[in-house]
C-alpha cells in the first residue's frame, strides 16, 4: 500500500488502488475502541444525464434516483433488510446521499467483521422489485415533507434556485413527490450498474487496524468486477451569471431567515480547490466571523443574534459561498455584507488579523483528526474530488495576504451575489 | 482513560478525565441550580451576559480574538434541563500543545484561565452588569425563546413535555419566558448572579492530558479560591410528578403532522432504569424496533419513527412525522406496539440485540470527550457511581422477563399532535 504520513497531526494514510478499480484507504487510530467503515460511490443527485459505458446514447433519469437507490440497496432477496441485520449486530449503520456522492457506513466496537460481511454484501447485491420500489415512495414522500417543514432547508434551497440557471445542484437531493413517482426498478438497476462499478468507488476504514490485513479482508469480500470505461456524465450549460438577486418565501418562522449566496467559478484543479477553500474560509472569518468588525456592529445594533454561518461548497463543476442566519432585517445584513466586502477590498487585508485567523483555522484542521467517523468521511469526500485531506495542513502555510487579496477580488463579486429570505 | 474526582471545596468538585488519546483538551464548567419559575429566565440570561465580556476581556471581540490566538480554542455555552435542575454549561476546547507549531505556549492553561474568568469574574459597572450587554441579551433571549417554533419537531416534543409537566419544574422552558424579561435589569440580574454563584453546585471537568501542575492551576486559580464553601441548592432527587393530560391537538402552518406520545414508565428504582433502556430500544430505539418496523417499514406512514428514554424523569417519548390524515392510523399502530410489549410479544433475540446496541454505545463513551463528560456528570447527578464496566455488566443481565415487567408499568400520559 502507498503510505502517506503527516507529521503535523501524526497520522498515516494507507492507500491502495486495486486492479478491479476499487480504491481502499485505511487510517489506523491506535487506542480507539470505535471502528468505522464507509463505502462510497462517486455518484450523487447531480448525475442525472450520462452515457452508460458501452452504449452510444445519453440516458436521462428523474431527480432523486441516487437517494432512492440508497434507500433501496438495503433490501435483500431473501426478504431481510440489511439495516435490520446490521442493527441486530449492535452496530450503528447508516447511509447518506449528497449532490456529489452516496455512501454506506457503519460504526461499532464489536462485531466489526460480521458487519463488514453484511455491508459489503448488500452494496454488491441489489434487489429491486416493483413492490419494494412502490412502498419506498411513501417513506421518501414523508422525508420530503419533513424537509418542507424545515425553514432553514427551504431558505438554502431557494438560494440555490436563484444562483443557478440549470445546474442540478439547485435540485433537492431527495427529488420531489412528482419526480420520485417516475422511478421504477429498471431505472434503479441501470443507475446501479453504471455508477456502482468498483472503479467508481472507494472504501475508507478508520480505527485500531493493521492496514495490510484490512486490505486483505476487503479483497476477500469483493465480487468479481469488470472494469468499465469512463462514465460520461453531462451537466447542462451553466452561465456565470445569477438568475436573479432576490427570492422570498412565506413560512411560519419566529423571525426572518436569510441565506446570502455568492456564485463562484469552479476549478477542477485539486490543488487550487484546496488553496481556494482555505482562502475563502479565512476571508469569511475576516468578513463576518466572531471577531470581525461587521459582526460586532450588527450584533450591537441588534440586527443579528447568535452567529452568522458561513461556508464554501464546491465540486469540479459548481462552487458557491453561503452566508446565513436569522435577522429582523435581512436586507440590511445583505447590504452591510456587501459594504464590508468593498471596504476589505479598498483597505486591504490586515496581516495581524490574517495571522490570527490562520492560527484558528490550523487548530480546527487538527481537531478534525480525533473522531474515526469524521476522519473517514472527510477522506472519502475529498478523495472523490482528487484531494488528499492532509493537503489542507500543508497548503495552509502557502496562503499569504497577496493570495487572499486575489481570491477576495475574484470570488466576492457584487454581481454574483443573491439573497434568499424565508419569513412570515 | 482514568477518571478521578476531588472536592475543591464543599459543593465544588473537580473531575479529571486523564487520557492521551485525543488531539484536544476539553474543559467544562457546569453550574447546577433548581429549575424554578422565578429564576429560570434570569439564569438563562446570566449565561448570555457572561459571554459578552469579563473584567479582563471586556468585549466579545476581545474574547473571540483571544480564542483565535489560542489556535481556535472554541468556547461554547448552553442551558440544559437535567431532571428538575437547570444547568448552565460552559465549554472550552483547545488543541494539545504537541500538535502545534510552537510548543512554548501552554494553551490549556490559558484556556482554563479564560473560561474561569468569563464565568467568575464578570464585567461589573456600578454594582451591576454592563447595562448595554444586559439590554442586548434581553432582546436576543426574547428572539431565542420566540424561535422555538422554527424547529417544528423539537417544538412538538417540548410542547408535549410542557403538557405532561404543567405547573411542575420539568415543564419549564429551559430559556425561560418573554414576559419575565421586562423586569430584569443590570442590578437585579447581578444580584441573582451573586446568589447563583454562592449557592449552586459547581462541577469542573477537564478531559485530556492532565498533570498535577494543571490541577494546581485550577485549584489555586484566584477565581476559584474566592468562591465560598456551600451546601449546594439543587434537586438531588427528581420527583415523579407528571400531570395526567390525555390528548392535545394544536395547529400551526405545517405540511406534515408531528405526533409525540409521552409515556410514564413508573420505574420503582434507579436500578430498574437499566431494564427500561432495553425496553425502549426494542420499542422505538433502533431500526429494528417495533415502531420503526411497523409504522415506517410495514405501513409506510413515516420517515421518522422512533422513541427516546428520558432517564432522569423516567419518561419515554415516541416521535413520528406523518401525513395529517394518518393520525388515527399511526396512533393505533403505536398503541398496538405498546400492547405487544405488554404481552411479551418480542423475542429473546431482540433483547440480546438491544443489549448489544447499548453496550456498544457505552464502550465508545471513552472515545469522545464531551460524551465522557456528560456520562460522568450524569453519574454525579444521579448519585450513582457505576463505572463503565459495571454499567456494561448490568445491561448484560437484563432478561426478557425484566423487559416485560417494564412493559406492564408503562402508561400513556399525553398524546400531542401538531397539525395544520
Amino acid at each position: 500500500m502507498q503510505v502517506i504520513e503527516n507529521s503535523k497531526v501524526k497520522e498515516t494514510l494507507y492507500l491502495e488502488k486495486l486492479e478491479n478499480g476499487l480504491t481502499v484507504m485505511v487510517i489506523p487510530k491506535k487506542g480507539m475502541k470505535k471502528k468505522y467503515m464507509i463505502w462510497g460511490t462517486n455518484y450523487g443527485s447531480n448525475e442525472n444525464v450520462f452515457i452508460v459505458p458501452g452504449e452510444n446514447t445519453k440516458t436521462e433519469v428523474p431527480n432523486g434516483v441516487a437517494h432512492f437507490l440508497e434507500h433501496k440497496l438495503f433490501e435483500q432477496e431473501n426478504g431481510t433488510n440489511s439495516l435490520d441485520t446490521l442493527t441486530a449486530l449492535g452496530v450503528d449503520a447508516n447511509a447518506f446521499t449528497t449532490n456529489d456522492m452516496t455512501a454506506y457506513l457503519f460504526g461499532c466496537t464489536d462485531n466489526f467483521y460480521p458487519a463488514m460481511d453484511e455491508l459489503m454484501n448488500y452494496v454488491q447485491n441489489p434487489y429491486f422489485t416493483d413492490e419494494n420500489v412502490e412502498k419506498e415512495k411513501g417513506i421518501i414522500g414523508q422525508e420530503i415533507m419533513m424537509y418542507d417543514d424545515s425553514p432553514d432547508w427551504k431558505v438554502y434551497l431557494n438560494a440555490m434556485q436563484i444562483l443557478y440557471h440549470n445546474h442540478p445542484v439547485k435540485i433537492d437531493v431527495v427529488g420531489t413527490i412528482d419526480s420520485i413517482s417516475k422511478i421504477d426498478k429498471e431505472i434503479l438497476y441501470k443507475c446501479y450498474h453504471t455508477f456502482y462499478n468498483l472503479s467508481n468507488m472507494a472504501i475508507v476504514v478508520c480505527g485500531d487496524f493493521e492496514p495490510e490485513k484490512m486490505l486483505e479482508e476487503i479483497k476477500k469480500r469483493l465480487k468479481e468486477n469488470k472494469v468499465e470505461g469512463n462514465i460520461q456524465t453531462f451537466y447542462p450549460e451553466e452561465p456565470d451569471t445569477i438568475v436573479k438577486e432576490k427570492i422570498e418565501q412565506k413560512m411560519e418562522v419566529s423571525r426572518p431567515m436569510y441565506t446570502i449566496g455568492i456564485k463562484v467559478k469552479p476549478t477542477d484543479n485539486p490543488e487550487e480547490m484546496v488553496r481556494r477553500d482555505i482562502a475563502i474560509q479565512i476571508l469569511l472569518e475576516l468578513l463576518v466571523g466572531k471577531s470581525s468588525r461587521l459582526y460586532k456592529e450588527l450584533y450591537n445594533e441588534g440586527i443579528v443574534f447568535g452567529g452568522i454561518g458561513a461556508n464554501y461548497e464546491f465540486s469540479e463543476n459548481y462552487a458557491h459561498v453561503l452566508i446565513s442566519g436569522q435577522s429582523n432585517e435581512p436586507e440590511k445584513v445583505y447590504s452591510r455584507v456587501k459594504e464590508e466586502i468593498n471596504r476589505q477590498k479598498q483597505e486591504g487585508i490586515s496581516e495581524t488579523d490574517f495571522q490570527r485567523i490562520k492560527k484558528k483555522l490550523y487548530g480546527e484542521y487538527v481537531k478534525d483528526y480525533d473522531d474515526v467517523e469524521s476522519i473517514a468521511n472527510m477522506f472519502l469526500a475529498n478523495y472523490f474530488m482528487g484531494i488528499n485531506s492532509f493537503d489542507y495542513l500543508s497548503q495552509i502555510d502557502t496562503i499569504d495576504v497577496e493570495y487572499l487579496t486575489q481570491v477576495l477580488n475574484d470570488v466576492f463579486k457584487e454581481e454574483k451575489m443573491v439573497i434568499s429570505i424565508v419569513k412570515n | 482513560m482514568n477518571y478521578t474526582k476531588k472536592e475543591i471545596k464543599k459543593g465544588i468538585k473537580l473531575h479529571i478525565l486523564n487520557t492521551d488519546k485525543f488531539k484536544t483538551n476539553l474543559v467544562a464548567v457546569f453550574l447546577t441550580t433548581k429549575l424554578e419559575r422565578e429564576t429560570v429566565t434570569a439564569n438563562a440570561l446570566i449565561s448570555a451576559v457572561l459571554r459578552r465580556g469579563s473584567n479582563t476581556l471586556k468585549t466579545q471581540e476581545e474574547i473571540s480574538k483571544q480564542l483565535e490566538e489560542l489556535y481556535g480554542a472554541s468556547f461554547d455555552c448552553g442551558i440544559d434541563k437535567t431532571g428538575d435542575n437547570q444547568v448552565l454549561k460552559f465549554y472550552i476546547e483547545t488543541v494539545n500543545d504537541s500538535f502545534l507549531p510552537q510548543t512554548n505556549e501552554n494553551i490549556l492553561k490559558k484556556a482554563i484561565e479564560n473560561i474561569l474568568d468569563i464565568i467568575l469574574n464578570p464585567l461589573i459597572e456600578d454594582n451591576g452588569f454592563k447595562k448595554e450587554y444586559v439590554e442586548q441579551e434581553k432582546n436576543n433571549m426574547k428572539q431565542r425563546i420566540q424561535g422555538r417554533v422554527d424547529n417544528k419537531r423539537r417544538y412538538a416534543l417540548d410542547r408535549c413535555i410542557e403538557e405532561m409537566y404543567q405547573g411542575k419544574p420539568f415543564g419549564l422552558y429551559r430559556f425561560g419566558y418573554v414576559e419575565d424579561l421586562k423586569d430584569i435589569n443590570k442590578k437585579n440580574l447581578y444580584e441573582r448572579y451573586k446568589q447563583l454563584i454562592e449557592q449552586c453546585k459547581i462541577d469542573i471537568f477537564v478531559s485530556g492530558n492532565v498533570n498535577e501542575e494543571l490541577v494546581n492551576i485550577i485549584t489555586e486559580n484566584q477565581n476559584i479560591t474566592n468562591l465560598q464553601e456551600r451546601e449546594p441548592i439543587y434537586n438531588q432527587e427528581s420527583e415523579k410528578n407528571t400531570v395526567k393530560q390525555g390528548e392535545k391537538i394544536e395547529t400551526m402552518d405545517v405540511m406534515q403532522g408531528k405526533l409525540v406520545v409521552g409515556l410514564d414508565v413508573n420505574s420503582q428504582s434507579e436500578d430498574e432504569k437499566y431494564n427500561v433502556m432495553i425496553y425502549n430500544t426494542i420499542l422505538g430505539g433502533s431500526a429494528n424496533s417495533k415502531i420503526f418496523q411497523n409504522v415506517r417499514e410495514k405501513a409506510n406512514l413515516a420517515y421518522e419513527a422512533s422513541s427516546r428514554y428520558f432517564k432522569y424523569k423516567d419518561n419515554i417519548f415516541i416521535n413520528c412525522g406523518i401525513e395529517i390524515s394518518n393520525y388515527e392510523k399511526a396512533l393505533n399502530l403505536i398503541k398496538e406496539q405498546l400492547e405487544d410489549m405488554k404481552n411479551g410479544d418480542f423475542t429473546e433475540e431482540e433483547v440480546e440485540n438491544a443489549k448489544k446496541a447499548i453496550i456498544s454505545s457505552i464502550k465508545t463513551i471513552d472515545d469522545e470527550q464531551d460524551t465522557s463528560i456528560t456520562y460522568y456528570f450524569g453519574q454525579e447527578m444521579s448519585g450513582n457511581q457505576k463505572s463503565v464496566d459495571e454499567y456494561i455488566e448490568r445491561i448484560g443481565k437484563v432478561t426478557k422477563d425484566d423487559v416485560e415487567q417494564v412493559a406492564h408499568k408503562v402508561e400513556i400520559n399525553t398524546i400531542y399532535f401538531l397539525r395544520n
